[in-house]
């Protein structure tokens, strides 16, 4: 019997003719922004010469501009290239997928249109911070306007325009920080997929989430959105043309987190590794299957009231204008049956992420794998039916207060149950106080704090005090920010090493830490100390007994803003110039770390066979995930997907 | 606190090198439960100091309700914030594995601990015994404020931007700029608005309901102390929502005749309104 004893090939290795990849050659971000103005110019040319005079002219122009840049930029960018070539009826062949796969390898493919997953994460990831600087900036701003009761470094509609802002790019930012980054890059690793299910697709929900972030930050220059994150109805049906790109941002986005969300279910449940059954799962590819599942159903609703929304100021369908008929608590539920389920699919991935970090650091199995599983799906089931909580003052439905209070204060039981999984993993466990574990302690004192002021505010009495107030501010800060955030950021410390093939500099990565969990107790502790003391939220201007609360919440702001400062030096320091890191820095088990980084081409170069869960610290036999290797004959040249024909006997 | 985490530091002693299966709870178990019972009593305390001091003082018997909860809940809470607290204290002092903080060799492995369906089951059934009486206290609370009474004063609330009015159909529709209630009478606030979305919100009462154009939102409080408040704007509605705010006070029925009177009500319908004869205005 022969042996081969040749090494394997890397696809990374593939010539390529000069031919291959077509269009994708010649497209980037550049052509994407010059083909997105371009359409966008045409767009508000024709609609400003058509719709002169009429009654909704100027949210017309602003809808079609909007579009026209959306739609602009994905073809400039190479979104539609191969939906296109499909339905003119010849495929993109194998060497145009090879291209677009990034098989060059160079730093230009993180300017394209590249439906390599780790490409994806990596664009992900940078996209999510310069969002994250965006929005923190915003926090600033209104941070120096709260240090003086009446200060005039912005006008009230300045204000109202970044409060809107500020909330909705975290929010969006807050979605995808571990969804796009981590479940992208990491979870086909850690399943033994050598891509996601859908990689086009996946490339897909980028561009189009960057397509989206201008529409957000152009209501600046419309007029600026008045009405808050939430925009309620019937202010923002009269806000200014602003609201328009307002609306066309959420709905763009939509189409990004559902394809996305469709894209992991698919992955997860048709990709996995010979013997990676659901029961062996890493706790992350669950949090990230039941984020999924849940943006599936949620996001729907956001789709359906931002049009609404649209219809009503385009064209005057008064959906939401009570005065003609309509109802602005439609508005209210239809944004909350979104909004609610929302909070878990920023909050479930990243808890996902971190409970990986602390069974690696503590050196020890997870503490009740199938426990945390439920207590995840159980948190996504209740998160559907409490989204009322957020309304017990607006006077809809008084006689529903009560059931809503039930079911939300029912969330307290699963959640508790994960914080359980999480002590238990820690228990008796080997601490290892590296990096990322500093933040999953940061995340349990935060969300602790977080969970017990949403108690009191899913009681219907006290929350008729602190609806509306700067106490409901400080919670949910506590809870995204100081709980999920921060989640995230331990995740990031994780991951980083495969992401980048770097190891972040622990000792400013540990400076950046203590000012992060110092500034945010100050900060917050300044915004719960308003709410007590009643200062309503988003506003401008303030009653001088609330002057000291909001003097320490600035500064603690500032604080926390130099925090982040020092995190982003660590990270792209060590992007430039850190210490590279192996395949496994973290002596863990999960399949991620089995292969090579950098990571090649399709992830692995034979097919893993799994042969128990990723959490077996201290356990004798059998010794973790483990790959073995088959046959040394047989699947030495990885595909991009099995039943697909290798074109060329050269790359074989 | 930081005494006894630096107490547990001296006394921890140094985690054993060859993790072995051991019984659930450990020696640990009597150190964590020090700091346990130590973060609890903060705790509590934090439950019945900060709310009473934090609140702005509360005029009606809602809004003593507010404090109230909040006191209990946080009492409530305590115990459990603090076991998490402990645990994760505790396990950086006593399970901490010294010298690997810099180190790229990983620690020994601690005890393969996979779960405990007993921990699980009691964790559970605390959380959902928590979580009941929570609902009962707040169902409770929350019946209680629904029950109306028939010498209730009616006080229309219309919030236009960015300014509230009130009216009082008691006293002729006599239109104010102003809210005064008269002490120890539930009052019931019907409130709208003409443009868009408005929050009423008289906090030192501890109620709040949004006004909505087109629909009149009702709620109730009784006064219950002497003082003046602040009515805000709790729902973002444009511009100037920061400045839309009304004074207020509680003050005797007398006082409020006289008040009713001086706002454009006849003598003989102010009186009426406050309950008093009209001599005493």
């Amino acid at each position: 019997m022969t042996v081969i004893e040749a090494p394997p090939i890397l696809l990374e290795d593939t010539p390529l003719s000069t031919a291959a990849g077509g269009l994708y050659r010649r497209q980037n971000a550049l052509t994407g922004l010059i083909a997105g103005i371009v359409l966008g110019f045409i767009g508000w040319f024709v609609s400003h010469k058509l719709l002169q005079g009429s009654n909704f002219g100027s949210d017309m122009v602003v809808t079609v501009t909007m579009v026209g840049w959306v739609i602009g930029f994905n073809i400039g960018v190479g979104t539609f290239n191969a939906p296109i070539r499909w339905m003119l009826g010849h495929d993109q062949s194998y060497e145009d997928e090879l291209y677009a796969a990034g098989v060059t390898q160079g730093k230009a493919r993180y300017w394209k249109f590249c439906t390599d997953h780790k490409v994806v994460g990596t664009q992900y990831l940078v996209l999510v911070m310069v969002m994250f600087g965006i929005g923190g900036t915003l926090a600033m701003m209104m941070r120096t306007q709260l240090i003086t009761p009446h200060s005039s470094f912005l006008s009230p509609n300045s204000y109202n325009a970044i409060v809107s802002v500020h909330g909705m790019l975290m929010i969006i930012a807050t979605i995808i920080m571990v969804t796009g980054p981590f479940t992208n890059f990491i979870v086909p690793i850690m399943i033994g997929a050598k891509d996601m299910a859908f990689p086009r697709l996946n490339a897909m929900s980028f561009w189009v989430v960057v397509s989206a972030v201008p529409p957000l930050l152009a209501t600046f220059f419309l007029g600026g959105v008045d009405a808050g994150w939430t925009t309620y109805a019937p202010l923002s049906v009269q806000a200014p043309a602003a609201m328009d790109a307002f609306s066309i941002c959420m709905i763009v986005f939509v189409v990004s987190v559902t394809v996305s969300g469709i894209n992991t279910l698919v992955t997860v449940f048709t990709m996995r590794a010979k013997g990676m059954t659901l029961g062996r799962l890493p706790i992350f590819t669950w949090a990230s299957v039941v984020g999924a599942t849940l943006s599936i159903y949620a996001m729907p609703a956001l789709l359906i009231t931002f049009t609404a929304m649209i219809s009503d100021r385009v064209t005057g369908t008064s959906i939401f204008v009570a005065a003609e008929g309509g109802t602005g608590w439609l508005w209210e539920n239809s944004f909350w049956i979104f909004g609610h389920p929302e909070v878990y699919i920023i909050l479930i991935p990243p808890v996902g992420a971190m409970m990986e970090v602390a069974s690696t650091f503590a050196r020890k199995p997870l503490f009740g794998y199938k426990v945390t599983i439920a207590g995840f799906t159980a948190v996504a089931a209740l998160s559907l039916m409490v989204w009322a909580h957020h309304m017990f003052t607006t006077g809809w439905a008084p006689d529903l207060a009560g059931p809503f209070m039930v079911t939300t204060e029912l969330i307290s039981i699963p959640t508790g149950i994960i914080f359980l999984c999480l002590i238990g993993t820690i228990w008796r466990g080997s601490i290892w106080t590296r990096l990322p574990m500093y933040f999953v302690y940061l995340f349990l004192w935060n969300f602790i704090i977080g969970g017990v002021t949403g108690i009191y505010l899913s009681d219907v009495p006290a929350d008729n005090f602190f609806h509306g107030d700067m106490f409901v501010t400080a919670h949910f800060h506590y809870t995204l920010l100081g709980g999920a955030m921060i989640a995230a950021v331990a995740g990031l410390c994780y991951w980083f090493p495969k992401i980048s093939g770097r190891m972040l500099n622990e000792r400013i990565g540990k400076t950046a830490f203590w000012i992060i969990a110092i500034a945010i107790q100050i900060t917050y502790f300044g915004q719960f100390w308003e709410g007590f003391e009643g200062m309503p939220r988003r506003v401008a201007y303030y009653d001088p007994i609330f002057l000291h609360a909001n003097q320490v919440t600035s500064i603690g702001g500032y604080l926390l803003m130099t925090g982040f400062l020092v995190l982003l030096y660590c990270i792209i320091n060590a992007w430039r110039h850190g210490k590279p890191a192996g395949a496994n820095p973290w002596h863990a088990k999960s399949l991620e770390w089995k292969v090579p980084t950098p990571v090649p081409m399709a992830n692995f170069l034979v097919d893993p066979v799994v042969t128990s869960d990723p959490y077996g610290y201290g356990e004798p036999e059998p010794d973790g995930v483990d790959v073995e290797f088959p046959d040394p004959d047989r699947e030495l040249v990885p595909t991009l997907s099995s039943d697909r024909p290798v074109s060329g006997g050269d790359v074989l | 606190m930081a005494e006894e985490e630096h107490g547990v530091d001296e006394e921890a002693p140094d985690p054993d090198p060859t993790p072995e299966l051991k019984p659930f709870f450990s020696r640990a178990g009597g150190k964590i439960f020090i700091i346990w019972l130590a973060m609890t009593a903060v705790g509590v305390l934090i439950g019945a100091y900060a709310p009473h001091h934090l609140l702005p003082t509360m005029l009606s018997t809602q809004g003593t309700k507010v404090w109230e909860t909040m006191v209990l809940f946080t009492i409530l809470a305590a115990p459990v914030a603090a076991f998490v607290y402990a645990v994760g204290l505790y396990s950086l002092v006593g399970w901490k594995a010294r010298g690997f903080g810099k180190s790229d060799e990983a620690p020994p492995d601690g005890p393969p601990l996979r779960g405990d369906a007993a921990m699980t089951g009691l964790w559970l059934g605390i959380s959902a015994v928590l979580v009941i009486v929570l609902l009962v206290w707040g169902i409770g609370e929350f019946t209680a404020e629904q029950t109306s009474h028939p010498d209730t004063l009616q006080v229309n609330v219309t919030g236009q931007q960015w300014l509230w009015t009130f009216s009082y159909p008691g006293a002729g529709n006599v239109e104010t700029r102003s809210l005064v209630l008269p002490i120890n009478r539930p009052v019931q606030f019907n409130v709208t608005s003409v443009d868009v979305t408005h929050g009423f919100w008289p906090a030192a009462l501890g109620v709040q309901v949004d006004a909505n154009p087109n629909t009149v939102t009702v709620i109730q409080a009784t006064p219950d102390k002497l003082g003046g408040f602040t009515v805000r704007c709790s729902q973002l509605c444009g511009l100037y929502h920061s400045l839309m705010y009304a004074s207020g006070a509680v003050v005797t029925p007398q006082r409020f005749a006289a008040w009713l009177h001086s706002q454009g009500a006849s003598v003989a319908m102010a009186a009426q309104a406050a309950h008093v004869r009209a001599s005493t205005t």
